[in-house]
C-alpha cells in the first residue's frame, strides 16, 4: 500500500489532490476567467470607455442605497423578531418562526409580484375591497423605497437567523447574576443581552448587506419599470441588448458588483474584531424574560407584521391570478381559473420549469453531497496553509451575488471546450455547474461541523483495526454527519429550486428554470399566468418546509433552521 | 477505488437522468406565451412527429440571445417567428438565413414575402392607440396624446424591447407632421417607455396610464375579456409590422423547420391566428372581431432598406429621449 496513504496521516494521498481539483473548476477557473476578460476589456478600450459609462455608476449608487436602506430595514425587522422570539415567554413562537422564515424561501421576484399586486392602481386585491387609487397614481413600489423595502422584508430571516443562533447560546447565569443583583429588565437586556448579540446583529447585517447587493429578481420587476438600474439589474440588460463589446463591459460590472460584496464582509471582519466573546456556562436563553401584560402589546404587532409581509401579499397573489383580464376587479361573478388551467395544462413550459428546477436543485444537492464529504474529511484532517487557501477558495463563490458566477460561467464556457468540441453554453450543464460552485459552501459548513464533533479515535481504532479508507467512510464517518450531511442536502435543495439570479443569464429554450418562468410570463405582460405559477411555487416552498418541520423530530438539533 | 468510481458512474446515470431538451424543432418567438402555445399547439396537432419548443421574449432581446448563442458557436433555435421583416432582412444579408420555397406562398400578396423564400410574412399588426375607459377624453389622433389632458397619462413600449414598436417609431419618424419631434413633445408631456407592449396593456388596463401605444389585437382581445379598455385606430394613420417566419441556416432541422413554415402560412396555422384576434396575413381570409373593415384602416408606409440602415441611429434617437431602457 505505499504510495495510496501518505506517511503520517490517514486519509489516502489522491484525496487531497482530488478536492483540489474540485475547487480548482468549480472556483480558480471561472474567477480568473473573469479577472482576465475584465481586464482585457480595460486595457483594449482604455479605462475610460468603460468607466465613463453614467449608467455603471448611476446603477453603482441606486445598488449602494437600496443595499444599505434594505439592510437597515431587514435589521428593524429582523432584531424585532429575533428577541421578542429567543427572549421572551410570546405565545406561539414556533409558529411565528415558521411563518417569519418563509419569505426568505420564496424566490424574490414572487415576492416583488406580490407586492406589486397588493399597492398600486392596478392592484386587483385593491380593487375588489374598492379602496385602490385614482386613475394615473404611480405605483409607489416602482421606486428606491420601494426596492429597499422589499429587500428589507426578504432578507429580515437572514438577521433573525443569524441573531437567534448567537441568543440561543447566551449564558443564562450572566442574566440570573444581573437580575440578584437588582438590574431591572431594560437594564439586563441593554448591559448584558446587547453586547453579547453584536456579533450577531453585525454577521446577519453583513449577510444581509451582499444579499441585496446581489439581489436581481426585486430590481428587475420594481426597477426596471422606473428606470432604476442596479449592477444586476444592469448586467441583465447588457445581455438583452449584445454586442461585441458585451462580455467585456459585463466582467468590469461584475467586479464592481464583487468589490462591493467583499468590501461589505471587510467592514463585518472589522466589526467583529474584538467582540469575539467566548462564554461560560448554561447556554439556551429559554424566555430570559416575562412579558406579562405586556403581551397584548407585543404580540399584535408581531401578527400584523407577519400580515402585511405573508398574507397581505399571498392573497393579492391569488387575486392577480383569478382575475380573467387586467383591470377587471375581483367579484366572485368574474373570478376565474382559467389562469391556472392556463398555467397548469396548456403551457408547457411550467412542466419544463418544474422539471428543471427540481432536477437542478436534486442533481446539485447530491453532487455537492458526495464532494462536501470527503473535502470536509480532507479538510478538517489537514491544518497548513493549503487546507486554508482551498476552504476560503470554496467561500468565494459563494459569497459573491449569482449574477456574477453566472457572468464568469458563460465567459468560461462561451467557446466549446477544447478536445470534446461540445459547447456547454446554452444547455442545462451551465446552470447545474453554475450551481454545484454557487452552492458548495452551503452545503459543505454543516458538513464540516459535524467532522469537527467526531472524536478522531474513533477512525484510529479502525485503522488500527485493519479497516481501509472507503471501510472507515462507509462504517464510522458517514453514519456519524448522516444529520448533518441530510441537512445540507435539504438547504441547498430549497435554495437551488428557487434560484433565479443565475439562471436568468444562463437559460435557453427548454432549459427554464421556476425562477426565469416566473420571471419571463411576468415579463411579457402575461402578469395573470405569472401569478398563478408564483401561487403554485408558494404553495411548493410550503409543502417542503412543512415536510421539513415534520422531520424536525428526527433531525439533530440546529438542523432546521427556524426551530428552537 | 472500486466505491467511488461505481458512485461516480451512479452520479453519471442520475445525472443523465435530467431531462435534455427532448424537442427535434426550437423556435424563438416575439408572440405572447399563449398565442405562442396555442401556435405550436396547433403545428404539433398537424404534426405530431415533431416536438416544439418555445422561447419567448421582445424581438430585440431574442435577437440578443441569438446573437450570444452564435457568438458562443451554439444557437439554439432553428426557426424564428418574431415582429418585423427588417430584422430578418438584416439576418439574411449575414447569411444566417435558410432560403425555403414555400408552396404556401402562392395564397399571399409577393410583397409580403421574400422573392428568394427567406422570409414570409404571416399576419398584419398594426400599432395604435389604447386607452383606459375611464379616462378624461377618447383620443382620436396621435396628436392628442401630446395634449395637457394627457399629461403623465401616456406609456408606450420601448423600441429596445419590442420590435413592432421600432419600426413604429420609424414610421412616425418618417411622418412630416409627426417626426421625432412629436417623440420629444411626448417626453415633455411625461410619457414613459419601457418594457414591451403587455406592459403597455398592464399599465393601461389597471389605470397606471391612461393611454398608450399598443399593437391592435392585444387591447381588442382583452377588451372582449372585460379588460377597461379601447383601441383607437388614429386618424393619421397606424404603422404595421408583418411578424414573419425565417429558417436558420445552422437548424439542424431544417425539414421539420420547412414544416413549420408551410403550417403557419397555411389556411390552418392561418385560421389559428385569426382565432387568438391577429389579421391574418393570407388572402381571403375574415377579420377577427372586433376590428373595423380592412379597407378602412390607413397603413401608414416605411422604408424597410431605410430602416434597415438607420436602425442603430434610430435606437440612439430614440433612447436619447427617454432614457437608455
Amino acid at each position: 500500500m505505499r504510495g495510496y496513504v501518505r506517511p503520517g496521516t490517514s486519509q489516502p494521498a489522491w484525496l487531497f489532490p482530488f478536492v483540489a481539483i474540485v475547487v480548482l473548476i468549480l472556483s480558480v477557473l471561472p474567477l480568473a476567467r473573469l479577472a482576465i476578460t475584465g481586464i482585457a476589456a480595460l486595457a483594449k478600450g482604455g479605462v475610460g470607455a468603460v468607466l465613463s459609462d453614467p449608467a455603471l455608476w448611476s446603477a453603482t449608487y441606486y445598488t449602494l442605497v437600496t443595499a444599505v436602506l434594505g439592510t437597515l430595514i431587514s435589521l428593524a425587522i429582523g432584531c424585532m423578531f429575533a428577541f421578542l422570539l429567543t427572549l421572551t415567554d410570546i405565545r406561539a413562537k414556533g409558529v411565528l418562526s415558521f411563518l417569519f422564515v418563509l419569505p426568505m424561501m420564496i424566490p424574490p421576484q414572487v415576492t416583488a409580484l406580490a407586492w406589486v399586486q397588493v399597492s398600486g392602481p392596478s392592484s386587483p386585491l385593491l380593487k375588489a375591497l374598492h379602496i385602490a387609487p385614482p386613475l394615473g397614481s404611480p405605483q409607489p413600489l416602482y421606486s428606491v423605497g420601494g426596492i429597499s423595502l422589499l429587500y428589507g422584508v426578504q432578507h429580515a430571516p437572514l438577521v433573525y437567523l443569524a441573531l437567534r443562533a448567537g441568543l440561543m447560546a447566551l449564558p443564562r447565569d450572566g442574566v440570573e447574576a444581573a437580575r440578584l443583583a437588582g438590574a431591572g429588565s431594560f437594564r439586563v437586556f441593554r448591559d448584558i443581552i446587547l453586547p453579547l448579540s453584536l456579533p450577531g446583529i453585525i454577521a446577519g447585517a453583513a449577510i444581509s448587506f451582499v444579499s441585496c447587493t446581489g439581489n436581481f429578481g426585486i430590481p428587475a420587476i420594481l426597477g426596471i419599470p422606473a428606470s432604476i438600474y442596479t449592477l444586476p439589474t444592469l448586467i441583465f440588460t447588457k445581455f438583452s441588448a449584445f454586442t461585441s463589446r458585451t462580455f467585456g463591459d459585463v466582467a468590469v460590472l461584475s467586479a464592481l458588483i464583487a468589490i462591493i460584496s467583499v468590501a461589505g464582509l471587510a467592514i463585518q471582519d472589522r466589526a467583529l474584531r474584538g467582540r469575539d466573546y467566548r462564554v461560560l456556562g448554561l447556554s439556551g436563553a429559554t424566555a430570559a424574560f416575562e412579558l406579562g401584560r405586556w403581551k397584548f402589546l407585543v404580540q399584535p404587532p408581531l401578527w400584523l407584521c407577519i400580515f402585511f409581509m405573508l398574507v397581505a401579499p399571498f392573497f393579492a397573489l391569488l387575486a392577480g391570478a383569478l382575475v380573467p383580464a387586467y383591470g377587471v376587479p375581483l367579484t366572485f361573478k368574474t373570478m376565474s381559473a382559467s389562469a391556472f388551467h392556463e398555467i397548469l395544462f396548456r403551457q408547457a413550459v411550467t412542466r419544463t420549469a418544474f422539471a428543471n428546477s427540481l432536477s437542478l436543485a436534486a442533481g446539485t444537492a447530491l453532487c455537492l453531497l458526495l464532494v462536501t464529504v470527503l473535502t470536509a474529511y480532507a479538510l478538517t484532517r489537514r491544518k497548513d496553509l493549503l487546507g486554508r487557501i482551498v476552504s476560503s477558495l470554496i467561500e468565494i463563490p459563494y459569497s459573491l451575488p449569482g449574477i456574477v458566477m453566472a457572468v464568469c460561467f458563460i465567459l468560461v464556457f462561451a467557446a466549446p471546450l477544447p478536445i470534446l468540441h461540445v459547447t456547454l453554453y446554452g444547455t442545462i450543464w451551465i446552470i447545474l455547474i453554475a450551481y454545484l460552485s454557487s452552492f458548495f459552501a452551503v452545503s459543505l459548513k454543516p458538513v464540516v461541523s459535524a467532522f469537527h464533533q467526531i472524536d478522531p479515535a474513533l477512525e484510529e481504532a479502525a485503522r488500527l483495526s485493519g479497516a481501509g479508507f472507503f471501510r472507515r467512510l462507509a462504517d464510522i464517518i458517514v453514519p456519524l454527519i448522516a444529520p448533518a450531511a441530510g441537512a445540507s442536502v435539504i438547504l441547498v435543495f430549497l435554495i437551488a429550486c428557487n434560484e433565479l439570479t443565475i439562471s436568468a443569464l444562463l437559460w435557453s429554450a427548454g432549459t427554464q428554470t421556476l425562477g426565469v418562468a416566473v420571471y419571463n410570463l411576468d415579463d411579457s405582460g402575461s402578469s395573470d399566468l405569472a401569478s398563478a405559477l408564483s401561487v403554485l411555487v408558494v404553495l411548493m416552498v410550503v409543502f417542503m418546509m412543512l415536510l421539513l418541520e415534520l422531520m424536525a423530530k428526527r433531525l439533530p438539533r440546529g438542523v432546521v433552521p427556524w426551530r428552537n | 477505488m472500486k466505491t467511488i468510481v461505481s458512485a461516480a458512474a451512479l452520479l453519471a446515470a442520475s445525472l443523465l437522468a435530467i431531462p435534455a431538451p427532448a424537442a427535434n424543432l426550437v423556435l424563438y418567438t416575439s408572440q405572447p406565451n399563449e398565442d405562442a402555445q396555442a401556435t405550436v399547439d396547433g403545428f404539433m396537432a398537424a404534426n405530431p412527429d415533431v416536438k416544439v419548443d418555445w422561447v419567448r421574449d421582445g424581438t430585440p432581446k431574442i435577437m440578443a440571445k441569438l446573437q450570444a448563442e452564435m457568438e458562443a458557436g451554439n444557437p439554439v433555435a432553428d426557426v424564428l417567428l418574431i415582429a418585423d421583416t427588417v430584422t430578418l432582412e438584416r439576418l439574411k444579408e449575414a447569411g444566417t438565413l435558410l432560403a425555403y420555397k414555400s408552396p404556401e406562398a402562392a395564397s399571399y400578396d409577393a410583397a409580403l414575402y421574400d422573392a428568394d423564400g427567406y422570409y414570409y410574412s404571416t399576419k398584419l399588426i398594426t400599432t395604435g392607440i389604447v386607452y383606459n375607459t375611464s379616462a378624461a377624453f377618447k383620443p382620436t389622433s396621435w396628436k392628442d396624446l401630446t395634449k395637457a389632458e394627457a399629461k403623465g397619462l401616456v406609456t408606450m413600449p420601448s423600441p429596445l424591447t419590442s420590435g413592432a414598436a421600432l419600426i413604429h417609431a420609424q414610421t412616425l419618424a418618417g411622418v412630416g407632421s409627426l417626426g421625432w419631434d412629436f417623440y420629444k413633445d411626448l417626453a415633455a408631456n411625461g410619457a414613459t417607455a419601457a418594457g414591451g407592449n403587455g406592459a403597455v396593456l398592464k399599465s393601461v388596463a389597471s389605470g397606471e396610464k391612461a393611454f398608450g401605444m399598443i399593437v391592435d389585437y392585444m387591447p381588442i382581445r382583452e377588451k372582449a375579456k372585460g379588460a377597461p379598455v379601447e383601441f383607437v385606430f388614429p386618424t393619421e394613420g397606424v404603422s404595421a409590422v408583418t411578424e414573419p417566419v425565417g429558417i436558420l441556416a445552422s437548424s439542424k432541422s431544417a425539414d421539420a423547420a420547412k414544416k413549420f413554415v408551410d403550417y403557419v402560412l397555411s389556411e390552418k396555422g392561418q385560421e389559428g391566428f385569426l382565432k387568438l384576434g391577429y389579421i391574418p396575413a393570407r388572402n381571403g381570409m375574415k377579420l377577427p372581431e372586433g376590428f373595423p373593415a380592412r379597407d378602412s384602416i390607413k397603413v401608414l408606409p416605411v422604408n424597410a432598406a431605410e430602416a434597415l440602415k438607420t436602425t442603430d441611429q434610430d435606437l440612439k434617437t430614440f433612447s436619447g429621449i427617454y432614457g437608455s431602457n
